[in-house]
């Protein structure tokens, strides 16, 4: 095992908290239950790591080993990345997607070995016949960089590819046609869709987020459940405007459910509209050429913080639908031009 | 009158004599008195026989009063259940309603009006297992349209809604039906073989999404005495739950004996014809005959 790699390992091993050492050694499976045995979990971190490289060095670790390791650390801190989400679609009329994952997994790492040698792919199967691909670019003359790697989430038999945020944007097109290629499809686009919270994304794509629905074992229509309003909890409190309140909970749930919203951090808007003005002869106004400007929504929970505006009185109801539309498009970039 | 208590008598003779008067005249009054007082004495007498007689009358009257009580419950009771039973079975029948209601699931195709428009619920099931429901929330518009759904993302909604929602709203949940069934089956028998026949399995099972390509090493004897062969199951038609190409090989470098090639043809009609745990249930039922002819 040469020193980049032992330095690799150490620095991924050092990366997990000492909280989650042990399920993350287990999950990686690469040292025995022996081998763990012997060595001592409460000591400090660093003689801890020391020991643990010590072990994989013994056990001849390949790179392929420490690409896994690097795989099962992310699966589990998977909010330090961004995700993109990328849409693929297939020519209409089409046979039936016979999917072998093994076929995927061969077709793919030879697309991209055929244009690039030096690349390292790796592999993990994960939940609901999906699989992580872990896959660190080098160029011609250099080896792949272990630290910049690319992680890709695909669910079989689905049009959806789920990336973390590539800094190297020129392999994104030889990215997108391994992927296109490999899992039988003809097309790849890029959608305006990007958060830090992978499982939203996939509730968001995969139009998994509203789950409530209504059959013959609940006690009461939906709707009338929910307009049993806090108004009406203590009644030495006399609300005023509550028509006005109802109006606006009513006019909110029919835009936002009442399921628990998927988590995204930001939507951004770039307008490139003319300047609309009350005033004549404002210097603005009389601009030919559309203003461009971008106004940026951030929250640590935005959907929920724009469900909330609302009803505190912070907007007037009902919200703008480029707001409300985010789940339902699936986008959270938008362009907007004057018609 | 109030004589001094010194047992000395004062005030001379005349008071001597005044004393004695009043002693003669008391004692007249005392032999007088026992006719009173027998009259005093026996006016009592009777009035406390009255007021026993009286006492004894009202007792007798509380108990009579607390056993027509008694009597009278038992006998108001049949009209009050007869009140509550109404309510009862006005209850009960909407109960029963409702039970009826809840178990149309049970047909497979169920819904449930909406303020806006409906919501479907397919039942899944195979070889009579109830298997996952589905549901569909249809906005009644025109155009007809999807609300939101829990269909998985893999199978065709797209394609069957674009084909058959907005003429043939029936036909659209008939095919939607088949699709998601075929589904079922198809995940329920992989399933199956995964936790049920693993001891026959040689070798992870490899599956996808839509559960429409298997492929498996096995060994029709989990004891290793026989060969394993390696399978492929494929499914192109999706509205079933039995495989269109079926490929049983052999893996290993010499060629296989008559007798096993017999065995591995045999095995791709059975893999054919019928659900996979159901072919495997055969080969541990085979299995078993084997050992009892050794035994014998």
């Amino acid at each position: 095992m040469d020193e980049t790699l032992a330095e690799f390992i150490k620095r991924t091993i050092l990366k997990i908290p000492m909280t989650e050492m042990m399920t993350v050694l287990k999950a990686w499976d690469f040292l025995s239950e022996k081998q763990l045995q012997t060595v001592n979990f409460r000591q400090r971190k660093e003689p801890l790591v020391h020991d643990l490289v010590l072990l994989c060095e013994e056990k001849r670790a390949s790179v392929h080993d420490a690409a896994l390791l690097d795989i099962i650390y992310t699966q589990f801190h998977r909010h330090q990345k961004v995700w993109d989400v990328f849409q693929m679609s297939k020519e209409p009329g089409e046979d039936i997607d016979l999917f072998d994952m093994e076929q995927f997994k061969s077709s793919f790492v030879k697309i991209l070995r055929r244009a690039l040698k030096n690349v390292t792919v790796s592999f993990r199967d994960a939940e609901e016949n999906s699989v992580w691909i872990r896959i660190a670019w080098g160029t011609q003359y250099r080896k792949p960089n272990q630290y910049k790697p690319v992680y890709v989430v695909y669910y079989s038999q689905t049009p959806y590819v789920f990336t973390s945020c590539c800094q190297l944007k020129s392999n994104i097109p030889l990215l997108g046609q391994a992927l296109t290629i490999a899992s039988n499809h003809h097309k790849i686009v890029k959608m305006d869709l990007r958060s830090r919270y992978l499982d939203s994304l996939k509730a968001i794509v995969f139009k998994q987020y509203n789950q409530n629905f209504e059959t013959h074992n609940t006690a009461m229509p939906l709707q009338e459940r929910t307009l049993e309003l806090d108004i009406h909890m203590d009644s030495r409190i006399i609300h005023e405007n509550r028509i006005e309140k109802e109006r606006v909970q009513r006019v909110t749930q029919e835009a936002f459910g009442d399921y628990p919203q998927p988590r995204l951090e930001f939507a951004q808007y770039k307008l490139e509209t003319k300047f609309k003005s009350d005033f004549n002869g404002d210097i603005l106004a009389e601009r030919k050429e559309p203003l461009r400007c971008l106004i940026k929504f951030s929250s640590p929970h935005l959907l929920e913080a724009l469900k909330a505006l609302a009803p505190a009185g912070i907007a007037d109801a009902p919200l703008s639908p480029l707001l409300t539309c985010i789940p339902n498009k699936g986008m959270n970039y938008f362009k907007i031009r004057d018609k | 009158m109030e004589w001094a208590n010194d047992g000395k008598s004062k005030g001379g003779v005349l008071a001597h004599l005044e004393r004695l008067e009043i002693q003669v005249n008391r004692s007249r009054k005392n032999l007088e008195d026992p006719q009173r007082a027998q009259a005093v004495e026996s006016a009592l007498g009777t009035k406390i026989h009255k007021l026993r007689c009286l006492r004894d009358e009202l007792r007798a009257e509380v108990k009579q009063r607390q056993a027509r009580v008694k009597a009278s419950t038992v006998n108001v009771e049949p009209d009050q259940t007869l009140e509550i039973s109404e309510q009862e079975v006005a209850e009960r029948r909407k109960e029963n309603v409702k039970a009826i209601l809840q178990a149309y699931r049970f047909t497979g195709l169920s819904g449930k009006l909406t303020s806006r428009g409906v919501c479907v619920c397919i039942s899944t099931a195979f070889e009579g297992n109830l298997l996952d429901s589905y549901f569909i929330d249809l906005v009644i518009q025109k155009p007809l349209r999807i609300h939101h759904h829990s269909i998985p993302v893999f199978i065709p909604l797209e394609e069957i809604s674009v084909k058959h929602l907005q003429t043939n709203i029936q036909h659209f949940l008939f095919c939607l039906c088949e699709y998601l069934n075929a589904y079922a089956g198809r995940k329920y028998q992989a399933d199956r073989l995964q936790s049920d026949f693993a001891a026959f399995l040689a070798g992870p099972l490899r599956r996808n999404s839509l559960c429409n390509l298997l492929s498996f090493t096995y060994k029709v004897e989990p004891r290793g005495q026989s060969f394993p062969f390696c399978a492929r199951l494929l499914y192109k038609d999706l509205t079933t739950a039995l495989p269109t190409d079926v490929t049983v090989t052999y893996q290993g470098m010499d060629a296989l004996s008559p007798a096993w090639e017999e065995q591995r043809a045999s095995h791709e009609n059975l893999f054919f014809s019928k659900p996979l745990h159901q072919v495997f249930t055969s080969f541990a039922r085979k299995g078993e005959k084997l050992d009892m002819s050794l035994v014998s």
